[in-house]
């Protein structure tokens, strides 16, 4: 809500902007800008249009001989429809900067030379264009800066509304909120009428059918009014406040729904069918055109305004098209009534119609504003527009708003919740300052009456934050929990979880974090087979963007999305991870909801051309996430075993594994299937890791206990291999460790070769053992015969040959 | 005889000089080895003894083991020499380009969130609060109903949600852990809930998820004023000793009384999350009696946290996935 400072004093005194603001702010409204006009005016003066011409080629333009005061006039060339010799207007001359950035210049247009511009009030920052140019009220003497002539500029405040505080919407609570900071006496404006020639009761009728959703319904009407534009002042006053000008009738009810906050709408008498309007729920299927000029198809629940053959207003959100207020209307019907908020609520929302009418009922007007505030706009249409308001007002009831019951409150239970020591009188004078009024009940108890205007104060606790409210959460001391601690206990997870982002961020690999949404197809992208679990989802109803519309079931293609993207800044070497859930969908959704929503981490590797100074082998990819994969288990202090070849179908055949622990499979690694790597988009080689965190978290650490070091010598055998280039490594490995003996303390490859001096179909593979006891010193001998023991093995197991 | 007594003479001669003048360490053992080795010529000198008679020879065999010894003198000496020069040659000559790059192993990077989640729990677990943890695809009840949320409030429009098949919604907050962390169980509780959640919202300032933490304490006697302190204690944790916060009232359905928190930083007041006196409707419905006990419950952005404190202009980088952001913490 836009509120202006200057019309918020003429409700009440107020302290100096600062101190407004401040207060304003930690008593819980929160402005969101604070909004100068009056646009800075200097340069720009009051001219007097002494001649108009039309321009000699150009239809929609005119030449203006503009008297600026200081001697001859000038030619002006302008735009607007509505100049005419003899106004008032404002001028921009040579070397004027407008408020919105604008530099005047003499200049020619088609050809005229123009010695300045006269100024809308767009232009000038004054508002909204109407009609064109400005024309100047009253008579301003030539010359005059506009800045004098103009009102000075005013302060408003953007403030956001909290949904509770209905009551606030208003320049009345507005006031009230002030005054209960500051102190002070209202101001209301004068709602007292004056009654002339017939009753309104003569000239329409009012009931309420349907009781539950309007609690009160008046009326009044105004007959013989002229429609015409509103003064400047009202059009500033509502413009300021953000809403546009219509008309003067249209304005008034504009402009007491912002004195008073109570919406109110003006019907054309003369197209009421029927003599009487009442507030009815819609028929199935009723049809209304909206005054935005939109069909709307009503349903039972909704609640509208009929006359006697018809819907003629949405009640609480819109009134319709056919008895709109036009110019040609002389008699019109104010309505001010209480509206269930709810059933507005669910309207509005359905509909998508959301006016400034339906913002205040929603939250809930003043149940006894209705009356003053149709008062109040019949008093100022008749101020406005003439005519003569009929006698009385018109009235039908639903059931009650409900009424607040007094809330017992005790002192101490303030103090207690709030580490205060508040005395009984200070809670007393604190709630009186919100209208609250607390009377002595038995003991210390108080008994609280919130006011009528308030309904969001039910019980102690929104008692107690009004005295905190007002008392100052600022003079609340800061104090620690001083309460018993009960155990501390971590969610399930949380440490594997944390622990993979650790081990796979100290492997080099960066963390990203991406949207869960995701397009169905990810799944075909996947090449999923059909059945595949995976491919049940939760749906988003209303999806952001409409191409992610399930939850991902399979955090892979989030994070190739985010390779593909790394490629396209043009990053040459890619190491990225995430850990995420991913959401199981489908009718058969487990009851646990770690189930539902189970952990995965994904890292991939992708790298283009990497020359590195001090690089030595290249390194393929595949092996690097491998090894991010090994350095996470070893890391998690599980033993593994590794089997060639994945069942993954995003993962290439020949190039991808499992690890498993246990015999369950942990972990699944590999390049990308080509077909995958070419529906995400990867040109270059892609090798990735798809990791259950669950089966992680499942497994628990190995204990771990020291191992003996040794102090004897290691002695160190190198063996050169010729294999054949199938064969894998892996095999040899382990029929190695098989066979060396006990002495063995390290079995690895440090050199692979196929080429010249290596027959066709053969590989050559240097394999470094090292054997070490800690009981003693290894004889040459005994390791001799180890290696001998393993030559012989791998020989006959494998058909391998020294070199 | 007397032959052999001149010819060692001139050896020696000879050999202080060469010893003197030889360039290399190799050069100087093979110097040695041509005077002392077994076919060397004083060995070979001293191998003719045995013609002599036995008081030439005790004579003889005295004056080339003296010489024996002064050319190993020489030579020890001019070891010593060498090695030196060697030395002093090799700081002369040895020049690298410590300009270059240094080389050290890949450095990877955690999130900034998880950065800044990490740093949260360790203050709230220092200080007696449990870790709990909630599904993102929550009931309307323990999202909303439970959290005092009424149906068809205007309070339901604070939150754009996400809503999923099967009737539920993408949690808007983690406060859905306080619903289910509570129901059940008996205060004491101090918990704390971080967790990913979403807004169906997306502009220059706003992404359809982040990140939120949420601290729960309730007991017989914790107060607003143990609010205050312990978000005092917190901020300063997070963004140093001098760190100011402002509480400002607001509305919640979930709390009553209720606040915002405002951080100061950079000489401004940021908004940095939300908080209250537990709302006692949120502690019956999750069967505690609000008469017996009571509590607070705060939660702000942990990415907002990060951003405020790195100077991150914009949620949405943080989730697009770009290294170069990552990279930078």
């Amino acid at each position: 809500m836009r509120v202006a400072l200057g019309w918020l004093a003429e409700w009440i005194d107020l302290p100096d902007p600062a101190t407004l603001q401040e207060r304003l702010t930690v008593g819980g409204l929160e402005i969101e800008d604070v909004i100068e006009t009056g646009a800075d005016l200097s340069g720009i003066t009051v001219g007097h249009v002494v001649e108009r011409a039309q321009h000699p080629d150009a239809d929609r333009l005119s030449v203006c001989k503009v008297d600026l005061g200081d001697g001859e006039p000038v030619d002006i060339v302008c735009g607007a429809p509505n100049i005419a010799a003899g106004q008032k207007v404002a001028v921009a001359t040579h070397g004027t900067t407008l408020p919105g950035g604008l530099k005047i210049k003499r200049s020619k247009i088609r050809g005229v030379r123009s010695n300045g511009m006269i100024c809308s009030r767009q232009e000038l920052g004054l508002g909204e264009d109407h009609d064109g140019i400005l024309v100047l009220d009253g008579d301003p003497a030539v010359g005059t800066p506009l800045s004098e002539v103009m009102p000075a500029g005013e302060t408003i405040l953007d403030m956001e509304i909290t949904p509770n505080r209905g009551d606030w919407v208003s320049m009345l609570g507005m006031a009230r909120e002030v005054r209960a900071h500051f102190g002070g006496e209202l101001r209301l404006p004068p709602c007292d009428v004056q009654e002339s020639g017939r009753a309104t009761s003569a000239d329409v009728e009012v009931a309420v059918e349907d009781a539950e959703g309007c609690h009160r319904y008046v009326g009044r009407v105004v007959r013989g009014v002229e429609i015409g534009p509103s003064p400047d002042w009202l059009r500033g006053r509502l413009e300021a406040a953000g809403f546009r000008s219509v008309n003067n009738v249209v304005d008034v009810t504009n402009l007491v729904l912002l004195e008073y906050g109570q919406p109110l709408h003006a019907f054309d008498l003369e197209r009421l069918r029927g003599g009487r309007v009442a507030a009815r729920a819609a028929r199935e299927g009723e049809k209304i055109l909206t005054l935005d000029g939109e069909a709307r198809e009503l349903r039972r629940e909704d609640l509208v305004i009929a006359d006697g053959e018809g819907a003629i207003a949405i009640a609480g959100v819109m009134g319709g098209s056919e008895s709109e207020v036009t110019d040609e209307t002389t008699s019109i019907l104010l309505e001010s009534a209480h509206f269930h908020p709810s059933r507005v609520r669910r309207t509005a929302k359905r509909l998508g119609l959301h006016s400034d009418a339906s913002y205040r009922f929603e939250r809930g007007v003043d149940p006894d504003g209705q009356a003053r505030a149709v008062d109040r706009a019949a008093r100022l249409i008749q101020e406005l527009a003439g005519g003569e308001i009929s006698q009385g007002r018109i009235e039908a009831e639903g059931d009650p708003a409900p009424t607040a019951e007094p809330i017992e409150l005790r002192p101490s239970r303030v103090n207690r919740l709030l580490g205060t020591a508040l005395t009984t009188e200070e809670v007393t004078a604190l709630l009186a300052r919100v209208d609250i009024e607390a009377r002595p009940g038995q003991g210390d108890l108080l008994l609280c009456h919130p006011p009528r205007y308030r309904n969001d104060v039910h019980l102690a606790a929104d008692l107690v934050e009004e005295v905190a409210r007002i008392h100052g959460y600022d003079r609340i001391e800061a104090t620690l929990p001083s309460g018993p601690l009960a155990g501390v206990h971590i969610a399930p997870r949380r440490h594997t979880r944390e622990a993979v982002r650790t081990i796979l961020a100290g492997a080099g690999l960066t963390e990203i974090m991406t949207f869960p949404g995701a397009p169905p197809g990810d799944v075909d992208a996947l090449r999923l087979p059909a059945h595949h679990p995976r491919r049940t989802h939760v749906a988003l109803v209303n999806p952001i963007l409409a191409d992610d519309s399930v939850l991902r079931t399979h955090l892979l293609p989030s994070v190739l999305r985010a390779v593909r993207g790394n490629r396209a800044r043009q990053i040459e070497r890619i190491a990225v991870f995430e850990v995420g859930r991913v959401f199981v969908g489908g009718p058969d959704r487990p009851d646990d909801w770690h189930d539902r929503e189970p952990l995965q981490a994904v890292l991939a590797y992708c790298e283009v051309g990497h020359d590195e100074l001090w690089s030595g082998t290249e390194v393929p990819i595949f092996f690097r996430a491998k090894g991010a994969a090994e350095r996470l288990l070893a890391d998690l202090g599980t033993r593994h075993e590794f089997r060639a070849g994945s069942e993954e179908p995003f993962l290439h055949p020949g190039a991808s594994g499992c690890f498993r622990v246990r015999g369950r499979p942990v972990i699944e690694v590999g390049e990308l299937h080509p077909q995958v790597a070419e529906g995400f988009g990867l040109e270059a080689p892609c090798a990735v890791a798809v990791i259950d965190v669950e089966a992680l978290d499942g497994l628990g650490a190995e204990a771990r206990s020291y191992r003996e070091v040794s102090r004897h010598p290691r002695v160190r055998r190198d063996l050169a291999l010729l294999v054949d280039v199938d064969q894998p490594a892996g095999e040899l490995v382990a029929a190695v460790r098989k066979k060396a003996g006990a002495s063995l303390l390290s079995a690895e490859f440090f050199d692979r070769y196929e080429g010249r001096g290596v027959p066709e179909g053969k590989l050559s593979l240097a394999l470094r053992l090292v054997f070490q006891r800690t009981d003693r010193t290894l004889t040459d001998a005994e390791v001799s015969e180890a290696v001998d023991r393993v030559v012989d093995a791998l020989r006959d197991r494998f058909g391998a040959e020294l070199r | 005889m007397a032959a052999s007594v001149a010819d060692l003479e001139r050896i020696l001669a000879e050999a202080e000089t060469a010893i003197r003048e030889v360039g290399s360490a190799q050069a100087l053992a093979e110097l040695r080895a041509s005077y002392l080795g077994k076919k060397g010529s004083v060995s070979t000198l001293l191998r003719g003894l045995g013609q002599l008679s036995a008081e030439e020879r005790a004579e003889a065999g005295k004056a080339t083991n003296e010489a024996k010894k002064r050319i190993e003198a020489w030579v020890a000496e001019r070891k010593a020499s060498l090695a030196l020069d060697a030395r002093a040659k090799d700081l002369a000559e040895h020049r690298l380009d410590v300009t270059l790059p240094g080389f050290a192993p890949p450095r990877g990077h955690l999130h900034p969130t998880t950065q800044i989640e990490r740093e949260m729990c360790t203050f709230f677990t220092e200080m007696g609060y449990g870790i709990e943890d909630g599904p993102e695809v929550e009931s309307d009840w323990n999202n909303f109903g439970g959290l005092n949320f009424p149906e068809d409030h205007p309070a339901r429009d604070l939150q754009d949600t996400f809503f999923v098949t099967g009737g539920n919604v993408l949690r808007t907050h983690t406060s859905n852990v306080q619903i289910r962390a509570m129901t059940g169980r008996q205060p004491p509780f101090r918990f704390v809930s971080p967790g990913r959640v979403y807004r169906n919202d997306l502009d220059g300032t706003h992404y359809p998820m982040f990140h939120q933490i949420e601290a729960v304490c309730v007991d017989e006697r914790t107060t607003f004023a143990d609010l205050k302190g312990t978000l005092f204690a917190f901020a300063r944790h997070l963004f140093g000793a001098e760190a100011e916060i402002r509480f400002r009232a607001h509305f919640f359905p979930f709390t009553e009384p209720s606040a915002e928190i405002d951080i100061g930083w950079e000489g401004r007041w940021l908004e940095w999350g939300g908080c209250g006196m537990i709302h006692p409707r949120v502690l019956l419905n999750c069967g505690i009696d609000p008469e017996r006990y009571q509590g607070f419950a705060f939660g702000m952005g942990i990415d907002r946290t990060a951003m405020i404190r790195w100077d991150i202009p914009n949620i949405q980088l943080l989730f697009d996935g770009d290294v170069r952001t990552m990279e930078q913490f």
